[in-house]
């Protein structure tokens, strides 16, 4: 095994000071050591194989996959173009619906919530994180999607741009993106309100004090002194919700219609990238697996790189509060 | 004792001059324990009126009561009656708001708005009034930056954030964001704790200059600031059901030469703290 | 009346400004209070929007899954529905099964190594130990279809184990391994580092320290992350949805085919057969009140520890 550098210098939060020319290995040590390699392995091993598996694809059919709107299987041509489109299309409206119902809740909470209900009410918002993926898949399909064609359905068609948005489509579908991105909104809300919530309770109180002993009303509390103060921890929570949103797979294979069209009108069926690989992976073999693969990796980068800004916004919402 | 007191103050109220705001038996409780009682005293106009006492003894409490900041606190409560130019703040025709755009507060740790520039701060509290004028910003920007003695170092930088500046000078950014709704009276809540010395001694010097201007009511726990710049008095002492109560009020010569109350003698001079 | 000491402004364009920001605030204020209260109710409106799905969602759980749970749901297996005989009887013991086993295996690879990582990263300050931090900060927001992809091309393909309990549960246990390690972290970190300086004053070694003293201290808020992690993994259907096999025998053993819950679920809910579409609310109940259950148990387990430190 490769000689790690540990250095186990003093940090106050973390072990008493003691001279590092006497620190000892004992097996402990080497047992921690072991389990974090062990774990440094896996991840590598989890990007790594399906990097791997998907290589051929790159390789030889990589410009398809990025560009191409029609996935034939088993043997391909294999374009991804409907999938991104659509995962990005429901990702972003859901975010728009998650962020403006949980903006407003997250503010709810913390300000005009009893403090003795606010625990109730936090963990209500909690368990809608709990429900799993499936059974909002089949809520959306069985009990929002028939209500949706009878009452929503015709009102949206009735907009003025209307054959633009939804494309009209004047029949009904096993599914469609807009209702896709509607359950997907209601998914990543409490992600969001559980992020924004925690940014938005630490703004130091005697801002808001100060705020109020000028005659500032409660709202513009909110609006002058917490949101902007909050600003930067809530995209944060805004690009956790993203990320959160690209990776969700099963309740949107239930409800998006599956078909790989590649197209962004609402009440027509779309799919998203981790639907298509949940559907299709069954029954393909081969080269279709490593065009998934593929998918895969795509999926990766996009929610991979959500996750990090969000991880990056956070950590400098928590710098500048340590400043105040 | 109580009525004794009383009796003196409402005498000498006269011969310090107008008054400003008027305390009458003025209680604070959380959730039904008192944590501040028998306060009754006269703040006079243009003058600094200090409360003093150990810790404990609700001074900030009682400060707090002024402006109606209990008003966010669920569970407080505030019995008496506190009289601003003889309306009564939590019961007369006087809106939280316009209370506060007459009663300004600053507060121990400087707290400048960290998003805001310096300009954006001096006119917050005209902003969350409703005013947009630039005009009359500006000159409300000018005259509150002169008072609290920070508009030749800050005026070529006004639009630099606030963080930009010092403890001693956020502090008196703070002051001048107070100043600039050109309140009556000026609440202080140990301003200077958290400022080291220099920082200290400039904002004592900008807060007998303000009198001119305001009427300050200051919390402290440095006994020998409040004996430094303030006009008048109010020692107050936790009690042993540990709810503070106001044990003397008079000019600061009194209180710290001859006060009525043994107490207060002790707690001048340094036997408790 | 006051002594004139080093006035700024002659005291009466002081007032003409006062007057002024006086009367625009008397002016303006309806306007802003109204605002105010608006923005207020919105929010709170807000608020009872963000409630109504989940409310709506456990109604129907209730309405729709109740009748359908007996004992004979949880103890017989489903019958495939034919043409003959279309409507399914029978319930979901090979989903439970199922369940139960590969939730057991997936906790034996991802806790102890969940936790061993977790103490790892609270007791170390390196570049290597920020470095796994935020690799199991990504892992933990990873699309967990991904985890499936994995679990295939490992298990499945390359050590030729094919469709298999083992498989689901490599699967689950790469999902759940960075939760365990990022709440083992701060359970351990939560741990009074007076206690740390307690143990090693008495001469104790730091790693007796670590073992006999922080570990202990720390294990109710291990315990509570182990178990939401269990109860996110329970849950899961796209990791296991690749790899698992299905079936429709109660099978447990690790390197047969299983099925399970959520599994049972989204195959019910795309099968063309209407009884088999109306058995999810059974199915969904169970799984729902299992995660719940989990969920809260961890919750109530982390406050009522809190309380008995306090």
């Amino acid at each position: 095994m490769t000689q790690i550098p540990i250095d186990l210098h003093p940090d106050d939060e973390v072990v008493a000071e003691f001279n590092s020319a006497t620190t000892v290995r004992t097996w402990y040590h080497y047992v921690l050591l072991i389990g974090a390699a062990l774990f440094a392995l896996v991840s590598v091993g989890f990007v790594g194989t399906i990097f791997w598996s998907s290589l051929p694809v790159w390789l030889h059919h990589g410009v398809t996959l990025l560009t191409g709107t029609g996935w034939i299987g088993p043997t391909g041509p294999f374009g991804g173009v409907p999938m991104i489109t659509g995962t990005l299309e429901t990702s972003i409206i859901a975010l728009a619906l998650a962020v403006a119902i949980g903006l407003g809740t997250s503010i709810a909470i913390v300000f005009f919530i009893p403090r003795r209900i606010r625990n109730v009410v936090a963990t209500l918002v909690e368990l809608l994180a709990a429900v799993p993926s499936v059974v909002y898949g089949i809520w959306g399909l069985i009990v929002i999607a028939p209500w949706m064609a009878v009452t929503v359905d015709p009102w949206l068609n009735s907009w003025p741009f209307a054959k633009v948005i939804f494309g009209n489509p004047g029949q009904q579908f096993g599914g469609s993106l807009l209702l896709a991105s509607i359950v997907l909104g209601v998914m990543i809300l409490p992600t969001f309100v559980a992020i924004s919530r925690e940014v938005i309770s630490v703004v130091p109180q005697d801002l808001i004090e100060a705020s109020l002993s000028l005659g500032a009303t409660r709202w513009q509390v909110i609006r002058n002194i917490v949101l902007p103060t909050a600003k930067i921890g809530l995209f944060g929570a805004t690009f956790l919700a993203l990320a959160r949103a690209t990776g969700e797979t099963i309740a949107v294979a239930l409800v998006a219609g599956g078909v790989a069209n590649a197209q962004f009108h609402l009440l027509y069926p779309g799919t998203s990238i981790a639907a298509w690989i949940a559907l299709t992976f069954g029954e393909s073999q081969g080269k279709e697996i490593a065009a998934l693969m593929a998918l895969g990796v795509l999926l990766m980068l996009l929610n991979f790189g959500f996750s990090l800004i969000s991880r990056a916004l956070v950590n400098r919402q928590r710098k500048l509060l340590a400043l105040v | 004792m109580a009525d004794i007191q009383s009796k003196t103050e409402t005498a000498e109220s006269t011969s310090r001059g107008p008054i400003a705001m008027q305390l009458r038996d003025v209680a604070v409780s959380f959730h039904g324990r008192t944590a501040v009682r028998n306060c009754t005293f006269d703040v006079a106009k243009n003058r600094v009126t200090s409360l003093i006492g150990p810790s404990g003894s609700g001074k900030t409490t009682l400060l707090r009561a002024l402006n109606r900041l209990h008003d966010l606190t669920p569970g407080a409560k505030v019995t008496g009656s506190i009289l601003l130019e003889g309306v009564d703040i939590y019961r007369g025709d006087l809106t939280v708001t316009e209370l506060r755009t007459r009663v300004g507060m600053v507060f121990q740790r400087p707290n400048p708005f960290p998003t805001m520039s310096i300009y954006d701060n001096a006119v917050s509290g005209l902003r969350f009034n409703g005013i947009k004028k630039k005009a009359l910003l500006d000159e409300a920007a000018e005259s509150s930056l002169r008072s609290a003695a920070l508009w030749d170092s800050v005026s070529s930088r006004l639009k630099v954030p606030a963080s930009n500046l010092s403890g001693g000078e956020q502090q008196r950014l703070c002051i001048a964001r107070a100043l600039a709704l050109d309140p009556e009276v000026l609440l202080m809540d140990e301003p200077t704790s958290a400022l080291d010395p220099v920082a200290t001694l400039r904002i004592e010097e900008l807060m007998t200059s303000l009198k001119s201007r305001v009427t300050v009511i200051i919390v402290t726990h440095n006994m020998q600031q409040a004996a430094r710049i303030s006009d008048d008095c109010a020692f107050l002492l936790m009690g042993e059901d540990r709810a503070g109560e106001l044990i003397e009020f008079d000019t600061t010569e009194k209180i710290f030469n001859n006060p009525d109350d043994s107490r207060t003698l002790d707690y001048t001079l340094g036997r408790f703290g | 009346m006051t002594d004139i000491v080093e006035l700024d402004e002659p005291m009466e364009s002081g007032h003409e400004m006062r007057d002024e920001i006086r009367r625009i605030s008397h002016r303006t204020h309806a306007r802003r209070v109204a605002v105010s209260r608006t923005m207020v109710a919105l929010c709170s409106i807000a608020l009872l929007i963000a409630a109504v799905p989940l409310v709506f969602l456990l109604y129907q759980l209730i309405k729709q899954g109740a009748p359908q749970l007996n004992k004979a749901f949880f103890t017989t297996l489903p019958s495939t529905p034919t043409l003959i005989a279309p409507n399914v009887t029978g319930g979901v013991s090979n989903a439970i099964v199922g369940t139960i086993a590969l939730t057991i295996y997936a906790s034996i690879l991802a806790i102890p190594l969940g936790v061993l990582v977790g103490v790892y990263l609270a007791e170390t300050e390196s570049k290597m130990a920020t470095s796994l931090r935020i690799i199991a900060q990504t892992m933990a927001g990873a699309p967990s279809i991904l985890m499936g992809l994995f679990a295939f091309s490992f298990v499945v393909h390359d050590l030729h184990i094919g469709f298999s309990a083992i498989a689901g549960s490599f699967a689950l246990a790469v999902l759940m391994l960075p939760v365990i390690v990022i709440s083992s972290e701060i359970a351990v970190r939560n741990v009074p580092n007076s206690l740390r300086e307690a143990g090693l004053a008495l001469g104790a070694k730091p790693h007796r320290v670590s073992m006999r003293i922080v570990l202990p201290t720390a294990l109710s808020g291990i315990v509570t992350g182990a178990l939401l992690a269990i109860s996110r993994a329970v849950g899961e259907t796209a990791p296991v949805l690749l790899v698992i096999g299905g079936g429709f025998i109660n099978a447990w053993q690790p390197f047969n085919p299983v099925s399970a819950l959520p599994l049972a679920i989204y195959q019910n809910a795309k099968s063309q057969w209407p009884s088999q579409r109306a058995q999810v609310w059974g199915v969904a109940l169970v799984l729902v009140a299992f995660v719940f259950v989990l969920s809260l148990t961890a919750r109530i387990w982390a406050t009522r520890k809190q309380q008995v430190r306090n």
